[in-house]
């Protein structure tokens, strides 16, 4: 009962960081937010690992960390550097009404997995909630900011949120193939990074 | 045998690291006829689903289809490829960069095949984004500013549809878990297809939707295509052939798969959402096609058009399904030589504007007739291998439904006075004095008379084989290839629905 409530608590922090996120302009902190959330995410897969005594559950911990929380950050503050950028300047919505959408989405993703799981799975619908609603935030940071790097940010939450929607309904993907879906990942986040190194430099922004 | 078709790219990548581009050339046509003979024999010999590498891969009707035509269209490019690096190189490219191009090409090649094989749908899901990411590179080839916006937006668009598409297989993976417990059988296609009908309908409904957004980027379809066009047009042409011809099919296959599922499990309607999609498909191409200024931005929107026939082909069932995998094949060959042939004009003038070339039939006799005759081939006209499968696909529409029959055909005459009438102008038109006038007063020195002797004689006739070939398949299909389709059509049951 109590491994449930805190797992409940890394889920929450995962939803927290996702708002934080949206209502910030500063792109360093918006990849330290990503990596805080990746490691809530990881805490949640060990709390998994622990009550199950899976070892697949351990290894996906184990590659979440090395994978999210160390080498995909570590090359976008690299890339930032490089760039010298720090702050959101372009966005279609402001902030106010972003974290106000935010809420809804949040509601929205609510009614939606109510409606898909009746059954309780795992810890329950709850997980599947949050999940969507990283989702669905994710997807509103990438519509609704121009930046390069926001983009990649809000692509990266919403690979978190297929992840937690894994680990939620499931115990997790096999470890096959998450592993290739992380390293499919990180290597997409270099030519990403690549290629935001290559645009500065041809067009003056 | 089955092994070798994934162990030649990945031998030939590690060696394209250390060896000479030139020497590599030569090494690539062998390891693509190699390959070409492999899948051949395998064909030839075909009877089963046979399963290899520890149950992780397996070729069955559907895959041998598509297995089929990224051979043949590879060995074509590995061909074209050959003269491609000679004319570059020469015309002042440095070699280094061309070593990077067999690297990534190879890589592409490779993890195409492993998503085509996969038995496994997280190691088809693992393929399939490393083929965004090796193509990502070839497609900002030429390093320039419209080059890097086009990959841009193709690695974030493909990557977050592509995540769409895993969010599929999760649920997927769920509902299957439910049969099999939670390990990779119930990831394994083969696995899942035996337990069908025990599986929850409504989680392999949404999950199906899922997949059909989340593929239908990668494939193209109508209202997520944004990123087609620009990246098809910006890579280097025998890339953009691969492209086009047969990357597309390998994220269709995806699709296919949880049609498939679906259909074992008893669920018929997701065949009206590939209808849906489909048509809306070719509806937005055909009004795109008719105001491109660009032509491998024509070419590419053709390809939209051609995948969404082929959707179509897939909803409706029964015979269009047999057209639908003939031009799958047909696609492949008639788009190669599309984008190989207008590869020539592009390496030789350095222009991509349709209004900038004019007369192309004096300098580019070979090419421009190629051309010509390949653009009567992508749309459907008879002397072509594609009115086969394009005849069969509207028989199947007509008799399931009139109207939207004639909603199709009229589409498809659309497009075809769009594609025909900017090519011929290409053909024939001449440089009227009005222009050349324009370009001498703004002190532009006038266009240096290029023509074919320029360009590798490989990169003349391999696009003349081509079109040779699918005139060819017209008139006589290989039975084998002709048995293949069928059994592959019969996979996806032969109801006519409406």
């Amino acid at each position: 009962m109590i491994m449930e409530k805190i797992a409940e608590l890394f889920i929450i922090l995962i939803l927290v960081s996702v708002v934080l996120n949206v209502s910030s302009p500063f792109i360093k902190f918006a990849i330290k937010l990503y990596s805080f959330q990746s490691l809530m995410l990881a805490f949640y897969i060990l709390m998994g690992a622990v009550h199950f005594n899976s070892i697949n559950l351990y290894g996906s911990f184990a590659i979440t960390v090395i994978f999210k929380v160390v080498l995909i950050p570590y090359f976008l503050f690299k890339t930032l550097k490089k760039v010298k950028m720090d702050k959101e300047i372009d966005m279609y919505i402001g902030i106010p009404e972003a974290v106000v959408f935010a809420g809804s989405l949040t509601l929205l993703s609510n009614l939606i997995a109510q409606k898909i799981i009746k059954t309780g799975i795992t810890f329950g619908s709850f997980v599947f909630t949050i999940s969507l609603a990283t989702f669905l935030i994710g997807a509103m940071l990438m519509i609704t900011r121009k930046t390069l790097f926001s983009q990649i940010i809000g692509f990266l939450t919403i690979d978190n949120a297929i992840f937690l929607a894994a680990n939620s309904i499931t115990h997790g993907m096999p470890l096959l193939v998450e592993l290739g879906v992380l390293f499919d990942l990180f290597v997409s986040i270099l030519i990403l990074s690549i290629l935001i190194l290559n645009l500065r430099r041809n067009v003056a922004v | 045998m089955y092994e070798l078709i994934l162990i030649l790219p990945a031998a030939a990548l590690i060696v394209s690291i250390f060896a000479d581009v030139l020497w590599m050339s030569y090494l690539q046509l062998a390891v693509s006829v190699l390959v070409f003979c492999a899948v051949a024999a395998i064909a030839l010999s075909f009877n089963s689903v046979t399963v290899f590498l520890g149950g992780f891969f397996f070729v069955d009707y559907i895959n041998l289809v598509i297995l089929i035509t990224v051979s043949t269209l590879e060995l074509f490019v590995a061909f074209y490829s050959f003269g491609y690096v000679r004319t570059e190189i020469a015309g002042g490219i440095s070699k280094r960069k061309f070593k990077f191009y067999y690297f990534w090409k190879n890589l592409f090649v490779f993890s195409m095949m492993v998503s085509i094989l996969s038995n496994n749908l997280g190691i088809y899901w693992t393929g399939l984004e490393a083929t965004t990411l090796a193509t990502a590179l070839l497609v900002s080839f030429n390093r320039t500013k419209e080059s890097f916006e086009a990959t841009w937006k193709y690695v974030i668009m493909c990557s977050v549809g592509i995540a769409i598409g895993l969010f599929a297989i999760v649920i997927l993976y769920f509902t299957t878990s439910q049969v099999y417990g939670e390990s990779l059988r119930s990831l394994s296609f083969i696995n899942i297809m035996q337990a069908g009908a025990k599986l929850d309908k409504n989680f392999l409904m949404l999950a199906f939707l899922l997949a059909l957004v989340g593929f239908g980027t990668k494939v193209g379809f109508a209202p997520m295509h944004n990123w087609l066009p620009d990246a098809h047009s910006q890579g280097p042409s025998p890339v953009s052939a691969l492209l086009s011809g047969v990357l597309l099919n390998t994220a269709l296959l995806g699709i296919l798969r949880f049609y498939q599922i679906n259909g074992a499990a008893g669920i018929y309607y997701p065949r009206y959402f590939l209808i849906g999609f489909g048509f809306f498909t070719i509806l937005v191409s055909a009004f795109s096609v008719i105001k491109q200024t660009d032509y491998k931005r024509l070419f590419a929107f053709s390809s939209m058009e051609n995948m969404g026939i082929i959707a179509l082909g897939f909803g409706i069932g029964g015979i269009a399904v047999i057209g639908s995998l003939l031009q799958i094949f047909f696609h492949a060959l008639n788009k190669g030589l599309l984008f190989l042939s207008s590869g020539n004009v592009l390496a030789a003038t350095h222009e991509r504007r349709i209004d900038k070339i004019r007369n192309l039939s004096k300098n580019f006799p070979v090419t421009a007739l190629v051309l010509l005759f390949g653009v009567m081939g992508i749309s459907g006209m008879p002397p072509f291998a594609m009115f086969l499968g394009e005849i069969y696909i509207m028989t199947g529409v007509f008799r399931s439904n009139i109207l939207l029959g004639f909603l199709v055909f009229i589409l498809l005459v659309f497009i075809f006075i769009g594609l025909f009438g900017k090519i011929l102008k290409m053909y024939i038109g001449n440089t009227d004095s009005e222009e050349a006038g324009d370009e001498l007063k703004s002190g532009k020195t006038a266009h240096k008379e290029v023509n074919e002797g320029a360009i590798h004689p490989f990169m003349v006739y391999v696009p003349l084989i081509l079109l040779l070939l699918s005139s060819l398949l017209l008139f006589y299909i290989p039975s084998p290839f002709l048995n293949i389709v069928k059994s592959a059509s019969a996979e996806f049951g032969g109801r006519i629905i409406f």
